[in-house]
């Protein structure tokens, strides 16, 4: 694939809170994108569920990265973060 | 997982969980990986994540409110043209794509196409009317992640959106789809009178198998965009309940998990109605609700080629296969523009980051521009009062 590479998954990967956004589905409307949304109206423990599921996939999955590809980042000039969308 | 750099960090799209999930620079790093110059320099446009590929513009349909004025004798793009435009969705790092019409089902490479996509890492999903459905077309659909029939009542809330009453074919196409193991939701368009009968539309859906619902917003586009229009949208008070409306389908429907809903990101700006959903955008944006990401996380490739900020919208001129090149294109920034800087009643909106301004193409439509949605509950307040 182009512009990707593989890596193991590590032992130990991302936690909960860093997970930013969860867009559950695969949704298959071809003319407006869609969201669910009765996740909105679940219990904080089956709301906490989706992003634990979630959380156990990072930690597990192996990882290919696509799109393009980074340079290494010149040290001492880090941009501060943008908003997560 | 596939996974995209982004400057606040990076798109994930699992394998093992239906999911695309956003991870900030830590996780990101947790993953033993590191956005290198795209977290140290000014960032530009991000590509899409879905885009919607429309493979045909043929179709007997005839639905009156069509989005791209389909036709029997619509124009096909060659397999090799669609390849070639799946080449530049992979080299953008697209997750998702989309494939419509036309009715994408009378091509008879769609198992190859699907296959085409999956072999670029980007999984592929169909929307279809569900008319026509044999079983070899059928068998053409079993390499799709999920397949979409287009089903907005029964027999005369069918016939009343589309102009005829196909109800009964697409009942027929969910079953079979669902008892081939074909994961299969519906599309269900939201006019003035589809709205009353959607709790008994989604029950029949589910009852015939289908796994999700995706509610939309009524267009003017296409054969959409005339003084129909006006007749055929939601009225305000139905705009106004959709909170309430969403609240009492997902408990009546979605309770053992077996079952979805979504509404598409025209239907966002009608949530400003609703106090409890409307007063924390923050837990809407953590659980993936997206409002217009016209030109931004959502783009449309045409019948003939071109990138479109969404499948309502005019196409650009910038060529699908050049969709590496979308940062530059002043159109796809035009659509991006609004959400940055928006007028009142949008810029002092607790919904605004995930809305994002409402539906253009709706504005456009109705007011002459891109502005504040003029269907949303909210706007029409503030119209109300100045």
């Amino acid at each position: 694939m182009s512009g990707t590479k593989g890596r193991s998954a590590p032992q130990r990967g991302p936690e909960a809170d860093q997970v930013t956004v969860v867009r559950v589905g695969h949704g298959a409307n071809c003319s407006s994108i869609g969201s669910v949304v009765d996740t909105l109206f679940v219990s904080a423990t089956v709301g906490a569920a989706v992003f634990a599921a979630v959380v156990a996939a990072l930690r597990t999955e192996v990882v290919k990265v696509v799109g393009p590809a980074p340079r290494a980042g010149k040290p001492g000039r880090p941009v501060p973060p943008e908003k997560a969308p | 997982m596939i996974l995209r750099y982004e400057s606040w960090g990076a798109w994930v799209k699992l394998e093992t969980e239906a999911a695309i999930v956003a991870l900030d620079r830590n996780g990101v790093r947790a993953l033993g990986l590191d956005g290198g110059d795209l977290w140290s320099e000014p960032s530009s446009a991000s590509a899409p994540i879905e885009v919607h590929l429309a493979v045909t513009a043929r179709c007997g349909a005839g639905c009156e409110g069509c989005y791209i004025d389909a036709r029997p004798d619509g124009v096909e793009p060659p397999r090799e043209t669609l390849e070639g435009e799946l080449d530049a969705l992979r080299d953008a790092g697209v997750f998702t794509v989309a494939f419509g019409g036309g009715e994408p089902t009378t091509r008879d490479d769609l198992d190859a196409l699907a296959a085409a996509a999956r072999e670029r890492g980007i999984t592929p999903v169909l929307t279809t009317s569900g008319l026509g459905l044999t079983d070899a077309r059928l068998e053409r659909l079993r390499g799709f992640a999920q397949v979409n029939v287009s089903y907005d009542g029964a027999t005369d809330t069918y016939a009343r959106v589309r102009g005829f009453d196909g109800a009964s074919s697409a009942e027929r196409a969910i079953g079979k789809l669902a008892a081939a193991g074909v994961r299969v939701g519906v599309n269900v368009v939201l006019t003035r009178d589809s709205f009353p009968r959607v709790a008994e539309t989604l029950a029949c859906a589910r009852d015939l198998g289908a796994c999700e619902a995706q509610l939309l917003r009524y267009k003017p586009a296409g054969r959409a965009a005339s003084l129909d229009y006006l007749a055929r949208r939601l009225a305000p008070d139905q705009a106004r309940a959709l909170g309430p409306t969403l609240r009492e389908l997902s408990r009546g429907l979605c309770a053992d998990g077996a079952f979805h809903v979504r509404i598409d990101c025209a239907l966002v700006p009608f949530l400003s109605a609703d106090a409890e959903l409307s007063r924390d955008a923050a837990r809407l944006a953590r659980l993936g609700v997206f409002g217009c990401e016209a030109g931004g996380a959502l783009a449309a490739f045409t019948v003939d080629g071109r990138v479109a900020p969404c499948s309502f919208a005019r196409a650009t001129s910038l060529p699908a296969i050049s969709l590496a090149d979308h940062d530059r294109d002043p159109e796809l920034a035009r659509w991006r523009a609004y959400a940055a800087s928006p007028a009142e009643p949008c810029a002092s909106c607790s919904l605004r980051t995930v809305c994002r301004g409402g539906c253009k193409v709706v504005s456009s439509f109705v007011d002459g521009a891109h502005g504040p949605d003029p269907e949303c509950p909210r706007v029409m307040e503030h119209r109300g009062r100045s």
